[in-house]
């Protein structure tokens, strides 16, 4: 008899969140939820997204362009949502050239490349969820090397926060014979805890 | 009465499932929009009984999102400076205790429509033989852009650039046979006073045949053992690990000399279902920081 009243508060239970869930929080934001016993459990889940690109914009043969980490339009966007407090690793394989790969008339292949390089400052850590390139929120971390980013904490001390936005710049270097045309690489950011 | 002990614990593990796969939904939906993808659970356990297991890829966005799953080998390492890091090992691993080569899933590529979700499945064939423990993978779930937009020169003669923005979230994967041991050990404890906080190095190895996964907790007490501050870390040890603590020392009227009170325990994990944790040893510890 316990175990039928208590299979049917279970039920219930689990019926009212799934219900809660579809018809109440499905509009809220991340940062919204954030109450009682469901915070952990919730919260637990890692999102990582990528906001925005770095952008060098249009780049001229021989001349040099920064993209800054500082910029709104220019500086890359990561950020990493998870449980407040919880520490993450973050790994960040970066390219040493951007390439250009095109078929010249004839079929041909015709590649060039075009070395694009991330300094040992080149890497901006905010733990506000409002936080952008140009300002950050309090606790940031600034200056970091990317290549050598060290274990984060989401919000990192900031209370009701459980994010870390990662901003990034860098420099290209086209030659004076650089070919015209559009050259592509790949960032890729691991996000894992550590915890477990 | 044994009757009753009996549904209590079963009714206990559907209670469980209930809340999990409604907690995994409240997450999912929970979500920001503009998020990438979205990856539940956090760890996937395998076992001698249970060679399956699932995962969770959604997209909650506007756009295709293009996924791929691989796996990798990677452990929390630390430094000397209690600095940690998951060093990710694709190939030559050497590790007797990896899972890598006989785990598998299905599919392993996909592109996700707009507000949809695929489910991951896992399946481990261990070779015979296996010793009793744990052996660990990682699950990278990588995603990017379905359709990537190719910048156009303003200039028609002119050069752009693009760099593709790829993500990646790594998932720990255990596969546990035979008789289970969680146990720790605190090697060495190092604390110390700067100007404005307490710093406690913990040096702890593994001596069990189960990644320990607890909570360590640290407290800065005055002699009259009021509390000043205190932190606590989830924490996983593979083999060593060693972590530093730093413990404000905040305005108040405090006695010296201070101490840290120092507790390692697999209980208090909210983050990972009951019956995935492995209850292990528990330690308590007081180490006085010397002026």
């Amino acid at each position: 008899m316990y175990y039928n009243k208590f299979k049917t508060l279970i039920k219930g239970l689990g019926l009212l969140t799934v219900l809660v869930a579809v018809f109440i929080v499905s509009p809220l934001s991340a940062q919204d939820v954030s109450t009682g016993q469901a915070k952990a459990n919730v919260l637990a889940v890692l999102v990582v997204t990528s906001e925005a690109d770095i952008e060098f914009g249009d780049v001229m043969q021989g001349v040099p362009k920064i993209a800054d980490k500082t910029s709104l339009t220019a500086a890359g966007r990561f950020k990493i949502v998870g449980e407040e407090g919880k520490e993450v690793s973050v790994f960040m394989q970066l390219p040493d050239y951007l390439w250009n790969d095109s078929t010249a008339a004839g079929g041909a292949s015709d590649e060039d490349r075009m070395v694009v390089a991330f300094s040992t400052t080149d890497a901006d850590l905010a733990f506000t969820d409002a936080s952008t390139p140009a300002v950050h929120g309090a606790n940031a971390i600034t200056d970091q090397d990317p290549h050598n980013l060290s274990e984060v904490t989401l919000g990192n001390g900031n209370v009701g926060e459980q994010v870390c936005w990662i901003f990034m710049g860098g420099r290209v270097f086209p030659t004076v014979d650089q070919r015209t045309g559009v050259y592509s690489a790949d960032i890729v950011l691991t996000a894992a805890y550590t915890g477990n | 009465m044994s009757g009753y002990r009996v549904l209590t614990r079963h009714s206990s593990r559907m209670g469980w499932r209930v809340l999990s796969l409604s907690l995994v939904l409240f997450a999912i939906l929970a979500t920001e929009l503009s998020a990438n993808v979205l990856v539940a659970p956090t760890s996937v356990i395998l076992s001698e009984k249970q060679r399956t297991g699932r995962l969770t890829v959604r997209n909650p966005t506007n756009k295709p999102v293009e996924i791929e799953i691989r796996f990798s080998y990677g452990l929390p390492v630390s430094d000397s400076l209690g600095n940690v890091k998951i060093k990710f090992q694709d190939s030559l691993v050497t590790d007797p205790h990896s899972a890598l080569g006989w785990i598998k899933a299905f599919p392993r590529k996909m592109i996700l429509d707009p507000s949809t979700s695929q489910i991951i499945r896992f399946l481990a064939r261990p070779p015979k033989n296996l010793s009793d423990g744990e052996y660990w993978a990682r699950i990278m779930v990588r995603s990017q852009e379905g359709k990537t937009s190719i910048p156009v020169p303003s200039d028609r003669e002119g050069i752009s650039t693009r760099l593709n923005m790829i993500m990646q979230t790594a998932i720990v994967l255990k596969y546990r046979t035979g008789s289970l041991l969680s146990k720790i050990e605190l090697r060495n404890t190092e604390v110390w006073q700067t100007d404005s906080s307490v710093i406690a190095l913990i040096d702890m190895k593994n001596r069990g045949n189960v990644s320990y996964v607890g909570i360590l907790k640290c407290r800065l007490l005055d002699a009259r053992n009021k509390e000043i501050s205190q932190d606590k870390i989830d924490l996983a040890v593979y083999y060593d690990l060693m972590r530093r603590v730093e413990l404000p020392v905040t305005e108040g009227n405090f006695t010296k000399p201070y101490k840290v009170e120092i507790s390692i325990s697999t209980d208090g994990r909210t983050d990972i279902p009951p019956q995935d944790m492995i209850i292990g040893n528990k330690i308590e510890y007081v180490a006085t920081v010397e002026d």
